[in-house]
């Protein structure tokens, strides 16, 4: 008579090869390479991005009239990749052959390294990028006249008793350095939350593992 | 992971674990990795356990669902990447039990889709309906039904 599938269950399991315990071994060392190399992944696609705005931007520039604009950017973004991938290099250089907690902490160490670099740099970068749009907006030509020089006229001719400095009205000149104070103030905090926005689940994936490993290691 | 508690905790419901991990992989090496998936997760999530339910209902829903996302994350992987490997009605589970209506029987949960897998799972292992429901996140009703036409279906592989 052929047996019931409950029965080939029941039966099967008294046999004792069938459930040996695999040991755990092994897991956090493949996990621990698998979140390094996800990581230089998405680092690597971040700066062929950046590269590829630094070159699309100047012809993109060119064609709305804003090469004060274009060319500014284009430099930075240059100047960012060239900083990510001077960390890229030293992110090749940790030791796979190490254990997975010291493998794991010397990443842990380079992404603290590269966020306090990022930081720093942020405190420029932002205020750098709104001087380059405001350089792009000023010069844009309308109609033969540039924008800028168009604003300051108006701006004379409206409030002639204006109070100016190096021939720049106060009330541009007041904002301007206002926003530029700001973004300088605020820069390393957006630098931190923009790497957040990209790197955020992965960098809590790694500070969960390395969690992990330190109470192992207790 | 502390060893006293995989010793204490996780050794003693080890048989749940093996069970259903087996019916959700192909080769050792997937089974091992979803076995160690289980017991970090188990391990990661025991504050979570509120005693409702048994440690050992628990575990069986802890490693369904575990072995569902692993399985989720393959099947992603697979459509991501080009393959020439063979599909999967082809593969062959490369391990064997020494009882081989066991192997067939094995065979057979895992042409089940997924969830189907899971149920008669906790069916053989003689969970009520009414756990089988909570732990799957069904009503009983409709577990009662599904489990019938599950049998009908593997009665039908095993006797191709």
């Amino acid at each position: 008579m052929e047996k019931s599938i409950e029965r080939i269950w029941k039966e099967g399991f008294i046999k004792n090869d069938a459930l040996v315990a695999p040991k755990l071994n092994n897991l956090y060392n493949q996990k621990s390479i698998d979140i390094v190399e996800k990581f230089k992944r998405m680092y690597k696609l971040n700066r062929i991005g950046i590269v590829a705005f630094a070159i699309i931007i100047i012809p993109l520039s060119y064609i709305t009239g804003m090469i004060y604009m274009g060319i500014p950017m284009a430099l930075l973004f240059i100047a960012v990749t060239f900083v990510a991938q001077k960390f890229s290099n030293q992110l090749d250089t940790i030791d796979k052959n190490k254990s997975s907690y010291e493998y794991l902490s010397s990443f842990d160490k380079w992404v603290k390294d590269m966020i306090a670099v990022n930081s720093k740099l942020s405190t420029f970068m932002y205020p750098y990028i709104f001087m380059a749009m405001v350089l792009g907006f000023w010069f844009i030509e309308i109609e033969g006249k540039i924008l800028g020089n168009m604003l300051i006229n108006g701006i004379i001719t409206e409030f002639p008793t204006t109070y100016l400095v190096n021939g720049f009205p106060i009330f541009l000149l007041i904002p301007f350095f206002l926003v530029i104070g700001i973004l300088a103030f605020f820069g390393g905090r957006i630098g931190k939350w923009d790497i957040n926005i990209v790197y955020g689940g992965i960098l809590n994936k790694l500070k969960i593992l390395l969690s992990d490993m330190e109470e192992l290691r207790k | 992971m502390s060893s006293d508690f995989y010793t204490t905790q996780i050794l003693p419901y080890a048989a749940i674990i093996i069970k259903i991990c087996r019916a959700y992989t192909d080769t050792q090496e997937d089974f091992e990795d979803y076995y160690q998936e289980v017991c970090l997760q188990i391990w990661r999530s025991k504050d979570n356990f509120k005693e409702q339910s048994a440690w050992s209902t628990w575990i069986y829903r802890l490693s369904l669902n575990v072995c569902l996302t692993f399985l989720k994350k393959k099947k992603n992987n697979k459509q991501n990447a080009p393959s020439d490997l063979l599909p999967d009605e082809v593969l062959v589970d490369s391990r064997a039990f020494s009882d081989e209506s066991l192997n067939q029987l094995y065979d057979a949960i895992r042409k089940l889709s997924e969830i189907d897998r899971g149920v008669i799972l906790l069916y053989l292992e003689e969970k009520s309906y009414q756990e089988i429901a909570d732990i799957i996140g069904t009503n009983t009703n409709n577990i009662g039904v599904r489990i019938t036409r599950i049998k009908e279906r593997l009665k039908k592989i095993l006797s191709n």
